[in-house]
């Protein structure tokens, strides 16, 4: 499933494209046939989904190496064999630095670097780059991550062919190319002024990768990738990120971010995975962050930090979906289609009386099958369970198993509704005591 | 009262960046290095004694370097060298790697079958449960958590340090041999010095210690820390093996016992342990070997992957990042193998390795001393030209003994 985007290009049916190894280094000649230098990069025209080439980079002399920079139009043509420019060898101008420049560039910036691959969902090394030749000019087609680029990129290329066309001419690696579209990939060029990186990949195609995953890929990136490329990413995304990476990583963000980032994106993470975080921060820091925080959330979260963490109250979170007795269940469907939570609440919703007292719980099926016109509590659950603030992990996992519940209430020593405890919570804490058995699982599937 | 909270923060704080430097110091004091150690003392004395100093400044220089790189770009130096060189250049620094660290992990191998003709046990059932060992120590993952078991038993090398004094030597002698360089333009010498040389500053160890740094996640504000678990760490390498030194040279070297095999090198204990002198060497050579095992095929495959790559990880499976494993497996059943082959010799192979490991460090000292100089990656933190010159100076000598030992072996 995952081999769907890399298309498999046949080699020799593709006289459009051409890859950037294979246009590396090769001779420049000025219009007087004059040898000017050899290709050494590629200045893309940024803002493209497909970027374009706009200059060409050629170096010259070793070991004092000088670079001078040609426009796109100034170039007769570019192959395999050679590069042939309209100017004069006389006209170019060559200076010894080219590391300053803050264009963006195939050989500096892609070639050889770690890059995004939001299909696939991994963090890749490109070995080659695929382009295709458009009006004139030279476009990203693909980046290459397959060993055959490697070999390419060695020089090996030829021989190996051989060898391999002489055990098995149909051997699949012949014809088959690991090339990735250039519109999943995601460069990871840090910029040396705003320390962010240019989200390439529309912000949408980060929101599609799975939360879990995402955290995956932000773990496998060393530590200024992580801070910029968190940096750069909108609030949806950074909450996603931020929740399902490790503590250390998590610290460290912090360490890098300003308050009003913080804050920013503390209001927007559900109690319960705050609350995960700010226990484990020394004393002050967390005193720091509430402070940071908007008022009401912050009471609440430093209320939910009161309580052990293996208890329900530790484990609970504070959002939920809760309405007072006597709203009708046409009210209450209007306002959980309106209403933006969170979390994703786990589809139960609570009956509560005028101060706050649980009455009753109901689902989404319930209240969907119910009379629009009926009062809410007519669809509860001819009985409500619930948990107290001091249950153990085991009692709520016990109830939770018992009567199949996704999630279920916890209420103080006076009936008053705190918050639910959802079935994920649970399960984690679950794993962690049944860990060892797990792994032993996960490798007996895997095998 | 504030000064003295001070104080503690910072111990606090070297405390959690510590671990690196010193890891990697007790890791390079593994078979062959312990080995190298005792022939240099028992075969010449306090003649190479004088080398210490300058490997203790060589290698300080050389380590910091590492970690500043890591601290400053947050990445291991196979991907700079890839990132900076490409791919060409990138796969020849890997096959470097992996052809010393293949002789290096079949030192260590050497070491345990040497440990096993010291208990008694026969080589062909020790070296191959070893191998089975550790290679089922990483790929479960329980590697971390024998990692301290591993370290703790290098106290071992304490040993050594008791039994130099034990052995009552001239320390005025020791002191003006160290201070004062000889040099012997002799085949067997110059083997020794490269060997001395390439065993304390292995090319594996820039891999592996810049990778660990780069793992914990070091700040640059506490990279001040970081310089000085490095600096602490070549110093305990170096202090264990001048001891190793002076203890091979005051039993040995003045008995005229040359080290053939294993037996005569435990034999160096003998002041402090006795009769059980054999045991306690076993010990500790069996100790470092396996703790060395474990982390040579790993950080190559590591470095290897990350350069080419390739998926990396343990906690990925054998058909998520086959190359990783494959290579892994590959430098462990290599390493084990040849020292199955009948009759081999464990000495000469473990001395091998490590002049091997001398010859092929200023490669690695090149690229490092070009990433390290680079604006774009460091910054304001590029080598100061001091350091330059000292690192020059480093690379122009490796060379200069590789050369004159091609030189010496024409000659005679």
């Amino acid at each position: 499933m995952l081999n769907q985007s890399m298309s498999n290009v046949n080699i020799s049916a593709a006289k459009m494209f051409v890859f950037f190894s294979q246009l590396m280094d090769k001779p420049v000649f000025d219009k007087n046939g004059l040898r000017a230098g050899e290709v050494y990069d590629l200045v893309l025209k940024p803002s493209e989904v497909y970027p374009l080439s706009c200059a060409l980079v050629i170096r010259k002399g070793f070991p004092n190496r000088k670079y001078a920079i040609i426009q796109w139009q100034e170039i007769q043509k570019i192959d395999k064999e050679s590069a042939i420019l309209r100017i004069e060898f006389a006209s170019l101008a060559f200076s010894e630095l080219r590391d300053e420049k803050k264009e963006f560039t195939l050989r500096r910036d892609i070639l050889d670097q770690q890059v995004v691959d939001t299909y696939n969902h991994k963090v890749i090394r490109v070995n080659d780059i695929h382009l295709l030749s458009v009006d004139q000019a030279l476009m990203i087609a693909h980046v290459d991550i397959g060993s055959r680029g490697l070999i390419r990129r060695l020089g090996f290329e030829n021989s190996i062919d051989f060898i391999v066309r002489l055990l098995n001419p149909k051997a699949k690696y012949l014809h088959n190319e690991r090339l990735v579209s250039w519109k999943y990939i995601q460069p990871l060029t840090i910029n040396p002024v705003s320390m962010t990186i240019k989200i390439d990949v529309p912000q949408k195609n980060l929101a599609n990768i799975p939360a879990a995953d995402l955290g995956d890929i932000f773990l496998d990136l060393n530590i200024h990738h992580q801070i910029a490329l968190f940096k750069s990413l909108n609030l949806a995304n950074k909450t996603k990120i931020f929740t399902n990476i490790d503590f250390k990583t998590q610290r460290s963000l912090l360490e890098e971010l300003n308050d009003s980032d913080i804050a920013e994106l503390l209001n927007n993470i559900p109690s319960d995975e705050a609350t995960d975080f700010l226990e484990k921060l020394p004393s002050e820091q967390t005193k720091r962050v509430l402070n940071l925080i908007e008022n009401k959330y912050s009471k609440r979260l430093s209320q939910l930090l009161g309580y052990s963490g293996d208890s329900a109250g530790g484990l609970m979170t504070t959002e939920y979906i809760a309405f007072p007795k006597g709203t009708t269940v046409e009210a209450a469907l209007n306002q959980i289609r309106e209403r933006k939570f969170k979390s994703e609440p786990a589809q139960f919703v609570y009956i509560i009386s005028s101060t706050h007292e649980l009455i009753g719980a109901t689902n989404f099926r319930r209240l969907i099958l119910a009379n629009p016109l009926d009062p809410i509590e007519n669809c509860a659950f001819p009985k409500t369970y619930f948990v107290h603030l001091d249950s153990s992990v085991k009692e709520v996992a016990y109830l939770m198993e018992k009567y199949k519940y996704f999630a279920i209430p916890v209420v103080d020593e006076n009936n008053i509704l705190q918050g639910i405890i959802t079935v994920d919570d649970i399960l984690s804490q679950l794993i962690a005591f049944a860990w060892r058995r797990l792994k032993r699982i996960k490798i007996i599937q895997k095998t | 009262m504030k000064k003295l909270k001070g104080f503690w923060v910072k111990i606090l704080i070297f405390l959690s960046v510590m671990g690196p430097g010193i890891i990697t110091a007790n890791v390079d004091n593994d078979a062959g290095g312990i080995t190298t150690y005792s022939v240099a003392g028992a075969h010449f004395g306090y003649a190479l004694i004088w080398s210490f100093i300058p490997i203790i400044i060589a290698l300080v220089i050389i380590q910091e370097m590492c970690s500043r790189m890591a601290v400053v770009t947050g990445k291991g130096l196979a991907d700079l060298i890839r990132e900076e060189f490409g791919a060409k250049v990138a796969f020849y620094a890997m096959v470097i790697l992996i052809f010393s660290n293949i002789f290096n992990t079949i030192s260590e191998f050497a070491g345990i079958a040497a440990s096993a003709e010291l208990f008694g046990i026969s080589k062909y059932i020790l070296v191959p449960a070893c191998a089975l060992f550790v290679w089922w120590l990483i790929v479960k993952g329980t590697y971390k958590s024998v990692e301290k078991v591993f370290l703790v038993a290098c106290l071992f090398y304490v040993s050594y340090i008791v039994s130099g004094f034990l052995s009552k030597p001239d320390w005025k002698t020791v002191a003006q041999s160290s201070i004062s360089p000889s040099f012997q333009f002799d085949k067997a010498y110059i083997l020794m010095l490269i060997g001395v040389i390439g065993t304390t500053i292995a090319p594996w160890m820039q891999f592996y210690q810049q990778s660990s740094v780069v793992e914990k996640g070091i700040k640059i504000e506490n990279y001040k820390y970081s310089r000085l678990d490095v600096v602490i760490g070549s110093f305990i390498v170096n202090i264990i093996a001048i001891f190793i030194v002076i203890v091979c040279a005051n039993t040995l070297f003045t008995h005229g016992i040359r080290i053939e095999s294993a037996q005569d090198a435990a034999l160096a204990l003998r002041p402090l342990a006795g009769k059980y002198c054999f045991y306690l060497f076993a010990f500790g050579l069996l100790n470092a070997s396996i703790f060395s095992a474990c982390i040579l095929p790993l950080s190559t495959a590591y470095s290897v992957c990350e350069g080419m790559g390739w998926e990396v990880g343990v906690n990925r499976t054998f058909k998520e990042a086959p190359q990783f494993y494959s290579l892994y497996t590959a430098i462990i059943v290599i390493g084990a193998a040849v020292i199955l082959i009948p009759n081999v010799k464990l000495i000469p192979i473990m001395l091998l390795s490590q002049a091997t490991n001398g010859i092929l460090l200023p490669f690695v000292l090149i690229f490092m001393l070009l990433l390290v100089n680079n604006k774009r990656l460091m910054g304001k933190y590029v080598n100061s030209r001091f350091y330059n010159i000292c690192a020059v100076l480093i690379i122009a000598s490796m060379i200069l003994l590789s050369l004159i030992l091609c030189v010496t072996a024409f000659v005679k």
